[in-house]
């Protein structure tokens, strides 16, 4: 056994003025500074597997689906229509961008809420002295500017093919319309195909009709193919109404034309070949408040239970499994129970002219569409939703600043 | 047993500059029966290097978890740097540098962008310290490879550079030498003793007896969740039996001459001379005493070594770990 020289306490040389910085930072704040965000940002941005997850359900689907789309029209048109137009863009929007949408938000939150505690990272964090709310908060404008902009993209993907790959005729009741004539417009284009209007267009004709026995004339004198007196299957004639006794004249089917086209005008004006500016503002609105509510709730469970892939489980099964059952099925006692999931609220703030979630209502001329959806006013939606953006975001604070380290 | 204390180095100039890096009175942290740390009362002074020492279990890394506030103690209460924690643990943190159990990182990130992280919870200016910091201990050359492809050597030293962003008064360090090859442990040992040198406060947690002795100021010897002694290691030693190896002809003969000697507690006759077992607090006078007895007594002296007892063997003494090594 052998003994090296030590060093008595005693003996150590006083010490200058210890190093340390001393300049207060504030880092008992709750607000993270912009390096932690930035940080963060890059921490998740540098996760490989997530990001190509991300970009390809986001964007690369609807990419994929869109390009296929234009290819097999560019190739045989007859047989596959055009790309883009209305019923795509519906079909895309609450189909897949909404639903897939939710899910990579809720699988990128719970990496943000759990990676630090699984790979050793966060007890580094607490040993800088930052607020461990600080840290937490840090990581939600972070994850947002991810999928944010992603999900934008994807949306943008589908918006432009619909906008420019749409339809250039209208099937209109039946009937192929060019598409967006003026009222004028529409009445000049139904004088030039009167029978197909007259047959075709809804009818109403009663006593208060601008000259009605006239249409009704024009209307029973246009042989439609439906019966020895003629006249439009969906024709609806007064019973007071009886038709003039003079010949039809040509120039009186092109103005009952006219007539029919002006009053259905309306009808023909909601009916979009490509989303109007409008619609796809709303829903890209919508889109985006679905991936931040997935972002935030996957942030908040993920940093609860410290597991990604629970949570991401659990979210699926919520976005995918329960929250079409709940949102449709009438449960007795429990209504509001059923009120308070989040997908249902986020349902009825779906933008009029989209089908809603589980498939019902909506259709190019809809309007909201929430047929078949349990009843729940605008308020207590928006209240839903903030509930559970606040009390995911308390949950998981609380989990992150008295868990063990 | 009073445990022998050591005297603070700095005195106390601002709220804040205690003379004690760390202090703790009955600091006790139990997980449902298990008492991991057990009424701790400990002060480190500043400006020494500082061992924690205790065999596996005996609750060295949860004190020091909750020294950090990575977990809640149950009782007692702490200070670092002089500011009481928790209360004001994020001051104290601010001038703290800390790794604890085995260091992880983000894999799929280099080591400097872990390291950005980092700077980025501390004051603006740790940003600055992430090169020096990277080439202080060795990394440089390998911070801007990913973590997940650096050995458990480089993630300590990964794990040390985080450490020093802080520019800290206070590094505390858990099992630093885990995983480090012999010239990493020379590295890290006179990393240490830098850093000492710069008037910093290390605490060193380990259970590498031998480093401890080499690197550390003064010690607390832990078991079962209590410090059962702490002091500067000299002092501590001073307390310890130790040996005279004597090189002499013939051996019978100063075996004879020393037999009747009251400081000598067993002398046993080796190849080419004695070895004499020197009874605790026996001073270096002793020595020439051994001497001047066989000289004048006609016996041939070649050599005489004292060999003091290591931190290892009185460690060994103290703990309850003896008993069950026998």
């Amino acid at each position: 056994m052998t003994t090296p020289d030590v060093t008595e306490v005693a003996d150590v040389d006083p010490v200058s003025p210890a190093p340390g910085s001393t300049a207060p930072d504030h880092r008992g704040s709750w607000v993270p500074n912009g390096a932690m965000i930035a940080t963060r940002f890059m921490e998740l941005r540098t996760r490989r597997g997530l990001m190509i997850t991300l970009v390809l359900v986001t964007v690369g689907l609807p990419t994929v689906f869109m390009a296929v789309r234009l290819l097999l029209h560019a190739l045989a048109p007859h047989t596959y229509g055009p790309a883009g137009g209305y019923t795509i863009y519906s079909a895309l929007v609450s189909g897949v961008l909404y639903v897939f949408g939710f899910i990579v938000a809720a699988t990128l939150g719970a990496t943000a809420g759990s990676a630090d505690l699984g790979e050793g990272m966060f007890r580094h964090l607490v040993v800088t002295g930052r607020s461990r709310l600080a840290l937490y908060v840090a990581r939600i404008p972070a994850g947002l500017a991810i999928i944010v902009p992603l999900v934008a993209a994807g949306f943008a993907v589908v918006c432009a093919v619909c906008v420019f790959a749409a339809p250039s005729t209208l099937s209109y009741q039946g009937v192929t319309v060019p598409v967006g004539l003026s009222s004028a417009g529409l009445q000049n284009w139904a004088a030039d195909h009167a029978d197909e209007v007259i047959c075709n267009f809804g009818v109403r004709v009663g006593p208060s009709t601008p000259d009605a026995s006239t249409l009704t004339a024009v209307i029973q004198s246009v042989p439609c193919g439906n019966g020895p007196g003629g006249g439009p299957a969906g024709a609806r004639l007064g019973p007071q109404v009886q038709p003039q006794a003079s010949p039809v004249t040509p120039a009186q089917i092109g103005e009952a034309a006219k007539l029919i086209a002006r009053t259905d005008y309306a009808g023909y004006a909601r009916q979009f070949l490509a989303p109007s500016t409008s619609l796809m503002v709303r829903s890209g609105l919508w889109l985006e408040l679905e991936a931040v509510i997935g972002f935030v709730v996957g942030l908040g469970l993920g940093s609860l239970i410290g597991q990604r892939t629970v949570a991401v489980v659990l979210m699926i099964v919520l976005e995918v499994v329960l929250t079409p059952i709940l949102s449709r099925a009438r449960i007795p006692h429990l209504a509001n129970l059923q009120r308070a999931v989040v997908g249902l609220a986020t349902a009825h703030l779906t933008p009029g002219g989209l089908p809603v979630l589980g498939g019902g209502g909506g259709g190019p001329g809809g309007g909201g569409g929430n047929a078949g959806l349990l009843p729940e006013s605008t308020t207590v939606a928006v209240s839903v939703i903030v509930a559970w953006l606040v009390g995911w975001t308390v949950l998981g604070a609380w989990r992150m600043m008295t868990r063990d380290a | 047993m009073a445990a022998p204390t050591v005297e603070p180095v700095v005195p106390p100039v601002r709220p804040g500059d205690s003379p004690w890096a760390v202090e703790t009175h009955g600091l006790t942290k139990r997980f449902k029966d298990n008492v991991a740390v057990d009424g701790v009362d400990l002060r480190v002074p500043r400006g020494c290097a500082f061992g924690y020492l205790g065999p596996n279990g005996a609750g060295k890394t949860t004190l020091i978890r909750v020294l950090l506030g990575l977990t809640h103690a149950d009782a007692g209460s702490m200070s670092l740097l002089g500011y009481p924690v928790p209360a004001h643990r994020d001051r104290a943190l601010a001038r703290i540098g800390a790794i604890v159990d085995e260091p992880r990182f983000h894999g799929h990130l280099t080591g400097r962008q872990n390291l950005q992280i980092l700077a980025a919870a501390r004051e603006p200016a740790a940003r600055a310290r992430i090169a020096p910091a990277l080439d202080r201990v060795g990394i440089a050359h390998r911070g801007d490879d990913k973590v997940s492809k650096y050995s458990m050597g480089m993630r300590q030293r990964l794990g040390v550079a985080a450490c020093l962003l802080g520019d800290p008064q206070l590094l505390i360090l858990d099992e630093p030498m885990n995983g480090l090859d012999p010239a990493g442990m020379l590295d890290m040992r006179e990393m240490i003793l830098s850093l000492r040198g710069e008037g910093r406060t290390v605490v060193l947690s380990s259970h590498l007896l031998d480093e401890v002795e080499r690197t550390c100021d003064a010690v607390a010897i832990v078991d079962r969740g209590k410090v059962i002694r702490q002091g500067p290691i000299a002092d501590l030693l001073a307390d310890s039996a130790f040996e005279l190896q004597v090189d002499c002809s013939p051996s019978d003969r100063a075996q004879a001459l020393l037999a009747g000697t009251r400081w000598q507690t067993g002398i046993h006759v080796e190849p080419g001379g004695l070895r004499i077992d020197l009874a605790p607090g026996t001073g270096r006078e002793t020595v020439a005493e051994v001497n001047r007895l066989l000289v004048e007594g006609g016996v041939s002296v070649y050599r005489l070594q004292e060999v003091h007892a290591s931190l290892e063997s009185w460690f060994l003494e103290v703990t309850t770990r003896l008993g069950e090594h026998q």
